[in-house]
């Protein structure tokens, strides 16, 4: 199934005040291990890594393993600086990458 | 009608259909304050990813059919309430059909395109989108006409003992209501958030994976997806649901 | 979580079953009474897995609050939010929060990397918990301590499962 992601958070802020990033993704974060309905080992397959960064600065990390639920929801915080686009990527097993923006206006 | 009278009328009433003897609760009900929050919440329910592949395929082109927003055009106003008015009876075949059979319907017979089959996330996806765009509005299906045999169809399996258990579904869905099942919560078997997001399976389902789950439950036979017995159990739930606002895509254990 | 009626969430059975080392560990017996290859797979105590993180320190508690359900009505999906007092400034901020799940088959869950940039230290997420156990969180601070909290966990068992 395509990724798809879900971002909710404000899209204007004030300087200096701490915004709240929402973010729910699709992936079923196969742990790996599990049989199949035809007796094949599932391997794993996660989304292991969410990097955000805000006007090109890292802003938040999410190292994710096999504990994190499928279909992901995440909350956290940045402080709004400066208009700018917070770009999400997400790092899967494999190495496939998946990236969103969204942007935040800072008056 | 005096008071005594009225209080005797409804004694009889209840003992007459105890189907409807207590107020019928949504399967939200029984969740935990934290899951309703989420399931109101579109940033949180996971249900919503769903929908959005949904919103995405109604207005995609396969070829040169028409997409689904060339006929409905407009889909928040000119289908608000759809979903609420199914199972209903197809008038060409006769047969009863839900959301997901109308979605299949209208994709062989009008985009003269393969069916996506049940349970495909396409599937899911597009009858999660129909559905959100009556998001509490009131079921209304009826039960009268072309439909009246399917209704009787679908009580008789409700009330019928089945399985390894000999258990009917009114057993559990009337009589222990409330009560719990291990980790479960017994609940009146409501329909109305389907398609749903179940933690239990880590992603959108049909009512009819429910039911499926419902027969393992009992160890009686599970009958396949769009079968004509669920069909008429989802046209009887639908009636006896009537007038609860629907929740589609639910969150549920 | 469910029993492996649907063959797609059978497991390949082993010597001895969860439950079975789980009472003998509550008797008190387990290293006695479990045979060699048990005991070379048993998993390494809470302590442990807490010490590899810190890099030895002992983390202190409080100044971390660890919200999450006692009672988990599915462990597919645990909702839990983990906040830090902490001013979040440059000489003074949490560096990093970590969840450890020690009876999970992969005991380190996840970790959020935050920053004097993150305001606070505010974290929600939804993470899957293999059976009830002791969840801890442990966040490192800028100036090298680290704190945590714990919380036991039981996670109920679903009746209504899914059989395809």
């Amino acid at each position: 199934m395509a990724f798809n992601a879900r971002i909710t958070m404000p899209a204007e802020a004030k300087a200096g005040e701490i915004v709240e990033i929402r973010v729910l993704v699709r992936h079923p974060m196969d742990r790996g291990g599990q049989v199949d309905s035809e007796g094949r080992v599932v391997p794993r397959k996660i989304l292991n890594r969410l990097t955000v960064t805000y006007a090109g600065e890292p802003v938040f990390r999410y190292d994710m393993h096999t504990g994190v639920s499928a279909n992901p929801f995440v909350s956290f915080t940045t402080r709004a600086v400066e208009t700018g686009d917070l770009s999400f990527e997400w790092r899967e097993d494999g190495g496939a990458t998946f990236t969103r923006t969204a942007r935040l206006v800072v008056t | 009608m005096t008071s005594a009278g009225r209080a005797l009328a409804a004694v009889l009433l209840a003992l007459a259909s105890p189907a409807f003897a207590e107020e019928i609760k949504p399967g939200s009900a029984f969740l935990s304050p934290q899951m309703q929050r989420q399931q109101e919440d579109q940033g949180r329910n996971p249900g919503y990813l769903w929908v959005e592949q949904g919103e995405d395929l109604f207005s995609r082109r396969d070829g040169t059919t028409p997409t689904c927003l060339s006929c409905h055009a407009d889909p928040k106003q000119s289908l608000r309430g759809a979903a609420a008015r199914y199972p209903q009876v197809d008038a060409n075949s006769g047969k009863l059909i839900n959301l997901e059979g109308r979605i299949e319907q209208c994709r062989i017979d009008r985009q003269k395109q393969p069916a996506f089959g049940y349970e495909s996330q396409e599937l899911l996806g597009l009858t999660a989108y129909v559905a959100s765009l009556s998001r509490g509005l009131p079921l209304s299906v009826s039960a009268e006409g072309a439909a009246r045999p399917f209704y009787e169809a679908g009580r008789a399996f409700y009330e019928r003992r089945q399985g390894q258990l000999n258990l009917a579904c009114t057993q559990c869905h009337d009589g222990l209501v409330g009560q719990k099942l291990r980790g479960d919560t017994i609940s009146h078997g409501v329909g109305t958030g389907y398609p749903a997001y179940r933690l239990e399976w880590n992603g959108l389902g049909s009512l009819h994976r429910r039911l499926r789950a419902c027969s393992l439950g009992v160890r009686a036979t599970q009958f396949d997806y769009g079968s004509d017995d669920y069909l008429a159990l989802e046209l009887y739930l639908a009636v006896r649901a009537k007038g609860l606002a629907l929740e589609a895509p639910g969150l549920r254990r | 979580m469910s029993s492996p009626i649907s063959p797609a969430c059978a497991r390949p059975e082993t010597a001895l079953s969860r439950r079975e080392v789980m009472a003998a560990g509550a008797a008190g017996l387990a290293l006695v009474a479990l045979p060699a290859p048990a005991r070379a797979a048993a998993p390494p105590a809470l302590a442990e897995l807490v010490a590899r993180i810190t890099e030895g320190a002992v983390p202190e508690r409080g100044k971390i609050s660890f919200d999450i359900p006692q009672l988990v009505e599915n462990g597919n999906s645990v909702d839990v939010a983990i906040q830090v007092e902490s001013p979040m400034t440059d000489a003074d901020h949490v560096r990093w929060i970590h969840v450890i799940a020690e009876k999970n088959p992969f005991p380190d869950v996840a970790r959020f990397h935050l920053s004097p940039r993150s305001g606070r230290a505010d974290i929600r997420a939804t993470l899957r918990l293999a059976t009830s156990q002791k969840v801890v969180a442990i966040a490192a601070l800028s100036g090298g301590g680290y704190v945590m909290a714990d919380a036991d966990i039981v996670v109920t068992l679903s009746a209504c499962i899914d059989g395809g």
